[in-house]
């Protein structure tokens, strides 16, 4: 077996390798910390890129730890579309660390700065697992290392309202953790089986034989994935712990955290249940409609919000609706636009996350009303706040249009118009709170009263990255869409 | 209290080190087997005071003890690489598997739970250290 061959575990294992070696760096060599996890990171994505254009010539690839194939040893999986997933991962995740590394030195006590890097490199080592992986258990192990290392880069800034948020988070994700091993406890007395694809086949057996366990299991992870990934009613640690983390753990958590919660499930719903147990129970159509209170409800709670970073906070629990609509429509048009949705909103709101931290950092402002005339300041952070509030709200020319495209002719597709209203509805709704604070920033008649410290320049650099990213989403899509069309349509 | 536990500690390290060693043998292993070493360290940590603790191991070395518990394991599995199996690969990768039974037998498990031991003894100290300093 070549080196590449080893590529599925390996982008793992150099993030951990990264997160376990960089405090010992940071206690030794200081300055090569940084870029030891910056280039940990790179490294991770040159392999998953290597392995997509692997995977779409040669098809599936799969990778048994220690040699043991399922159902003993642990399965890695490499498909299309859960490389798509990786690649945004590490990209996203690739880019906010160089923004954070220099964000970082303000808003962190010197000494956990190191630990910091630790709990990201883990972070983003986690959620790559967690798309690579074809085993429940291992899921469920990676959830957990994912849960705790979110909950600590928010707690890492040790004050009071970080605290209190983390714990909440961490309460409530434990709930999830613990709803999702009982529901594979419940699978697992079914069939025996954890291997996703083991099981898809056993369980169409075995529901006509444990039909409540299986329901039950589904139930759970419904509960579960939803806690996770901030869907529409068990969103509520959600606000606070985006809000009072560090800018750029708010933009990890928003960006990319509660995705890959929705990937997952996405993944339990089409690889690992049966065709038959959707038809049974009505499981998309209890997302769909939970996604659309979603898209509202997140909206209207974003309206009443003073606090800049609460707004995009709320804002997160609508966008998350439009990814979790596409699962509910269970159709192939709408998937895309999730798919395409999960990249875009990855991005906007990363970057829109840095912009706050670039306000914050430059002007100690927070306060929505504040930032009236801030744009003669700040000129290219309220351009790049701009840009990404129309890729929020689907204006033509940025990604969010393409994504929200997509949905609509998914649900004219399967003849439910009523959810294209929904979808209008809670763009205009995103525009109402977009809106006002990009006019306010440019054509505010007085000037802007607080005093602002020049931007360094990086910081700049990666708002330019995302401004850049979301406008060629929003035109050149082809590629893309045609890749996931290609991975979606082999599902249904 | 001091005599106990200067008489029990070196009875428990050596058990928590049975524990770790007969992980591939018997009930235990790197987990249990470092609960019991740590908690062997706390131990002297708590009934004499902090500094004797400390003398015993410091909080650096402890910490960086932690990290290098999680690189060993790391490491092991890709040694595998190296020798040609999958990632954690054991007898493909061409450890010694040795006889059954046996002390030094099943391969990478041994070094394996070596490494969980320091980990998770570490870790505990660190902990430790950790609320006791928080609260000065």
């Amino acid at each position: 077996m070549g080196f590449a061959d080893h590529f599925p575990a390996l982008i793992v294992i150099v993030l951990f390798f990264a997160a376990f070696f960089s405090p010992l760096l940071f206690r030794w060599a200081e300055k090569f910390s940084a870029p030891f996890v910056t280039a940990a990171l790179a490294a991770a994505l040159v392999m998953t890129v290597t392995l997509l254009v692997k995977v779409q010539q040669t098809g599936t690839v799969l990778y048994h730890m220690g040699g043991w194939p399922p159902p003993w040893g642990i399965e890695f999986k490499a498909d299309p579309l859960r490389l798509y997933i990786l690649l945004i991962v590490i990209s996203v995740s690739l880019w906010i660390f160089v923004y954070a590394v220099g964000d970082l030195k303000h808003e962190l006590k010197k000494e956990v700065i190191g630990w910091y890097y630790t709990l990201y490199a883990l972070l983003v080592g986690s959620m790559a697992g967690m798309a690579l992986t074809n085993d429940l258990f291992n899921l469920f192990v990676l959830m957990e290392i994912c849960a705790i290392s979110a909950c600590a880069i928010i707690s890492i800034k040790e004050d009071r309202e970080c605290f209190e948020a983390s714990f909440k988070y961490l309460i409530l994700s434990a709930m999830g953790t613990g709803c999702f091993l009982l529901g594979v406890a419940m699978l697992y007395m079914a069939t025996g089986y954890l291997n996703y694809s083991l099981l898809q086949v056993e369980l169409a057996e075995a529901l006509t034989l444990y039909p409540r366990n299986i329901f039950a299991a589904a139930a759970l992870f419904i509960v579960a994935f939803g806690i996770k990934a901030a869907l529409f009613p068990l969103h509520v640690w959600l606000p606070d712990a985006h809000a009072s983390a560090p800018s750029s753990s708010s933009a990890m958590l928003s960006g990319l955290v509660i995705k890959i919660y929705a990937f997952t499930l996405f993944l339990i719903f089409y690889q690992v249940f049966p065709r038959e147990l959707l038809e049974i129970v009505p499981l998309n159509e209890i997302i769909l409609w939970l996604a659309s209170l979603g898209t509202m409800f997140g909206s209207i709670y974003a309206m009443l919000q003073t606090d800049l970073k609460k707004m995009l906070a709320y804002s997160s629990i609508g966008q998350i609706g439009y990814i979790f609509m596409g699962i509910g429509f269970n159709q192939d048009l709408a998937l895309v636009g999730s798919f395409y949705h999960i990249m875009v909103h990855a991005v906007t709101k990363a970057m829109l996350f840095m912009v706050a931290g670039v306000i914050i950092y430059s002007t100690g402002v927070r306060q929505i009303k504040d930032l009236a005339g801030i744009g003669r300041v700040l000129p290219i952070t309220m351009l790049a706040f701009t840009i990404g509030s129309a890729s929020m709200i689907g204006i033509p020319g940025t990604g969010g249009l393409i994504s929200k495209w997509y949905l609509a002719l998914g649900a004219l597709e399967i003849g439910r118009p009523f959810f294209v209203l929904v979808i209008l509805a809670s763009s205009l709704l995103n525009a109402i709170y977009y809106m006002p604070i990009v006019v306010n920033a440019f054509m505010h008649q007085e000037d802007f009263k607080f005093k602002a410290k020049p931007v360094p320049r990086f910081m700049l650099v990666s708002l330019v990255i995302g401004m850049i990213f979301i406008v060629i989403s929003g035109i050149f899509s082809k590629p893309v869409i045609t890749l996931l069309e290609k991975s979606i349509t082999v599902l249904f | 209290m001091r005599i106990t536990s200067r008489l029990v500690t070196p009875f428990i390290q050596v058990y928590g080190i049975y524990v770790i060693l007969h992980g591939h043998l018997s009930p235990g292993g790197g987990f249990s087997g470092g609960a019991i070493f740590g908690a062997s360290l706390i131990l002297i940590a708590l009934s004499f005071n902090l500094e004797a603790g400390v003398k015993q191991i410091s909080h650096q070395t402890a910490s960086i003890l932690e990290s290098g518990g999680v690189l060993g394991f790391l490491l092991t599995g890709l040694v595998a690489i190296i020798f040609g199996g999958n990632y954690l690969a054991n007898q493909a990768a061409g450890f010694p598997i040795g006889q059954a039974g046996e002390l030094f037998s099943a391969g990478a498990i041994l070094i394996i739970t070596v490494f969980v031991g320091i980990k998770v003894a570490s870790t505990i100290v660190t902990l430790f250290y950790n609320i006791i300093e928080g609260e000065k």
